[in-house]
């Protein structure tokens, strides 16, 4: 199924003189989950604060099934569920208290239901206890909670792997999968850190400064891994180039006089073969490994605003 | 509308949960019972039965007696001005046998309306909960889950001030009414509508207790829900429960110097403070400023107050909810 669950069009945000979204756009499928990276500072927070209504939008719309939260508030929210920032609950009530305030707030949610997102995120034996006594992964896991509350069709979550470890995020990945593969909701994750939640990402976004470099699929990305970046310097090129197609279906590209072209590690020294058996002059031979978190570094690029 | 009775819920879990709210409570409580000690102790307790009529005119002797004495004590020039200490009680005391009159002993219901000065710190615990019920939610950081909800945030706004006026109804009552207890169980109770004899401008006159009670508390409940409203609009718009608990405060505190200090200017009436106290337009009271009526002082009060309503809901509906 591809339909839309949420849609931003070109949206952007001025604060001051300062342009902190610039001409945003994007769509999220039901049952996918979208990885959002970027640097701290990139604006991922302030995109979510504005998907949620939190913040209006200086331009352009979000469309949450199809409803504008500009024009349509009330039946766009319905659909969504979030954690903005952090997941701050009242310190002073029990973890049961704080979701039975948040669901008094939706129509018809029942104590069962309540009681069934507390089973699902684990927090069973701590329900009775004060928010503040709290770990951080465990108000994570609160805030997911409350979010899950009403079944919404989008779930937003803003760095819901901060300060977890390894075997939370682990756990948060194994129910957003479920939720998104069984529920069909179209998940949405930030995280400046990409190693984090690619595992739980359908697709990826990436933001910095406030744009969108690119988005990509990451069973694509994931291809890619495997292969190599290759860099040679032979002669002549012309030739190269077409011996790379023909006997080995790649596509090389010429950049500063060297040869560049993707390949796996095991046919590198088939094509050297191929090329000394055609008398090509081989020089130099470079090899780069480029694994998504490179590729990300690659798009951030190095000056990353803090 | 149910959907609103269950915010009023939520305000209400939200405030009643915390001990902050109960430790104000257990302070009246010790306020009270204080006072009821403390006029436990100054009261006479002279028993006004059967025989009141020469009782009465025993005390007036012994009192003209005391005045006389101190009369002789002092200098010609001033026992002229000064008819002496006992005069008030000895004149009351006359009122009392010219009209017949049997006096009222000191009661459960008299203490009530002495307490009248507690609204003060009715109206103290009003403003920290209205300065605090919107500012918390932003301190806290609950205000971003609070407002992704499907409800306007005017509803939910609206829900906080209904829950801070009803604070101060709860709180009031609880003065009333904890009042009315201590001082049944230190002066017992004298009838269930009791009159007495006051001085009121000069002469005396026999009045209702409850009707006293009535007006005394029902005067100073204007200042009380202008103060909480406004400390309510201030916590609004700078999202900061101390600069509005602050600010209310002191202008409460400095309310009437405020109006002095600007007696003579022409503006000086449209003040708030020069129009909070409505009793200046009760009988034989003369307001601030000579051409102020009851009629003006009421739109006065309405402006302002919905201004401060006006504003509160501008701030809290329009603007961004950014982080700090
Ligand atoms: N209320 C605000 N006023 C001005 N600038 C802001 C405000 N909120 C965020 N910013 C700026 O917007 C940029 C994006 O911030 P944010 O959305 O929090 O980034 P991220 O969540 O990706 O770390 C930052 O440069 C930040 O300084
Ligand atoms: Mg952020």
């Amino acid at each position: 199924m591809t339909e839309q669950a949420m849609e931003l069009i070109n949206v952007r945000k001025q604060i001051g003189k300062k342009e902190i979204i610039k001409d945003l756009s994007f769509t999220i499928q039901k049952g996918e989950v979208f990885g959002f990276i970027g640097p701290n500072g990139a604006g991922k927070t302030t995109t979510i604060r504005m998907m949620v209504g939190l913040m209006k939008l200086t331009d352009g719309d979000v469309r949450i099934l199809g409803k504008s939260i500009k024009t349509n508030y009330k039946e766009a929210i319905r659909e969504v569920g979030a954690i903005v920032e952090n997941p701050e609950m009242y310190p002073f009530m029990s973890g049961w208290r704080n979701l039975q305030h948040f669901s008094a707030m939706i129509p018809s949610i029942t104590k069962e239901r309540i009681e069934e997102v507390v089973r699902l995120v684990g927090l069973e034996k701590v329900i009775t206890e004060k928010v503040g006594r709290y770990s951080l992964g465990m108000r994570q896991r609160l805030g997911i909670a409350q979010a899950l509350l009403h079944k919404p069709s989008v779930l937003i979550l803003d760095e819901p792997t901060n300060g977890l470890d390894p075997a939370g995020i682990r756990e948060i990945r194994h129910y957003i999968r479920r939720l998104a593969t069984e529920e069909n909701v179209a998940v949405i994750i930030s995280s400046h850190l990409l190693a984090e939640i690619e595992q739980m990402c359908d697709r990826i976004g990436i933001i910095k400064n406030g744009e969108l470099i690119t988005t990509q699929s990451v069973q694509d990305t994931m291809e890619q891994v495997d292969l190599q970046q290759v860099e040679m310097e032979v002669s002549p090129i012309e030739q190269a180039i077409d011996l790379l197609k023909e006997k080995h279906e790649l596509n090389a590209t010429e950049k500063d006089g060297t040869l560049h072209f993707q390949s796996t590690k095991e046919v590198i020294p088939v094509i050297i073969q191929t090329f000394v058996q055609h008398e090509i002059a081989i020089y130099q031979v470079g090899v780069s490994k480029t694994t998504l978190e490179d590729k990300f570094f690659d798009l951030i690029g190095e000056n990353a605003i803090e | 509308m149910s959907r609103f009775f269950h915010l009023l819920i939520n305000e209400h879990m939200k405030l009643y949960i915390r001990k902050s709210t109960w430790i104000m409570y257990g302070l009246l409580a010790i306020i009270i019972v204080g006072l009821g000690l403390l006029s436990n102790t100054f009261t006479n307790d002279v028993e006004y039965d059967d025989n009141w009529r020469e009782t009465l005119q025993e005390e007036n002797e012994q009192l003209i007696k005391e005045n006389e004495e101190f009369q002789e004590n002092m200098a010609n020039g001033d026992a002229e001005i000064y008819a002496g200490p006992n005069s008030h009680l000895i004149e009351k005391n006359n009122y009392y046998l010219e009209n017949d009159i049997q006096p009222t002993p000191y009661d459960a219901w008299q203490f009530v309306m002495e307490n009248e000065m507690l609204l003060s710190i009715v109206s103290l615990l009003t403003i920290i909960i209205a300065a605090g019920i919107v500012a918390h939610e932003f301190k806290w950081g609950t205000i971003k889950l609070l407002l992704i909800r499907p409800i306007t945030r005017a509803k939910i706004l609206l829900s906080k001030y209904v829950t801070v006026l009803l604070f101060a109804f709860y709180t009031l009552c609880f003065v009333l009414i904890f009042s009315w207890i201590v001082g049944a169980l230190f002066f017992g109770v004298a009838g269930m509508s009791p009159h007495i004899v006051i001085n009121q401008n000069g002469d005396f006159a026999q009045v209702s207790v409850l009707s006293e009670i009535m007006s005394g508390y029902g005067y100073k409940l204007i200042n009380l829900v202008m103060m909480a409203t406004f400390a309510f609009m201030i916590s609004t718009i700078f999202r900061n429960s101390t600069i509005a608990i602050g600010l209310a405060i002191f202008l409460m505190m400095a309310g009437n110097s405020i109006v002095t200090f600007f007696a003579d200017r022409a503006w000086a009436k449209y003040i708030l403070f020069a129009n909070t106290d409505l009793s200046q337009y009760a009988d034989g009271n003369s307001p601030w400023i000579d051409d102020m009526t009851l009629q003006f002082s009421i739109s006065v009060l309405v402006v302002y107050y919905i201004i401060f309503l006006a504003l509160s809901w501008l701030f809290f509906t329009k603007r961004d909810v950014a982080g700090q």
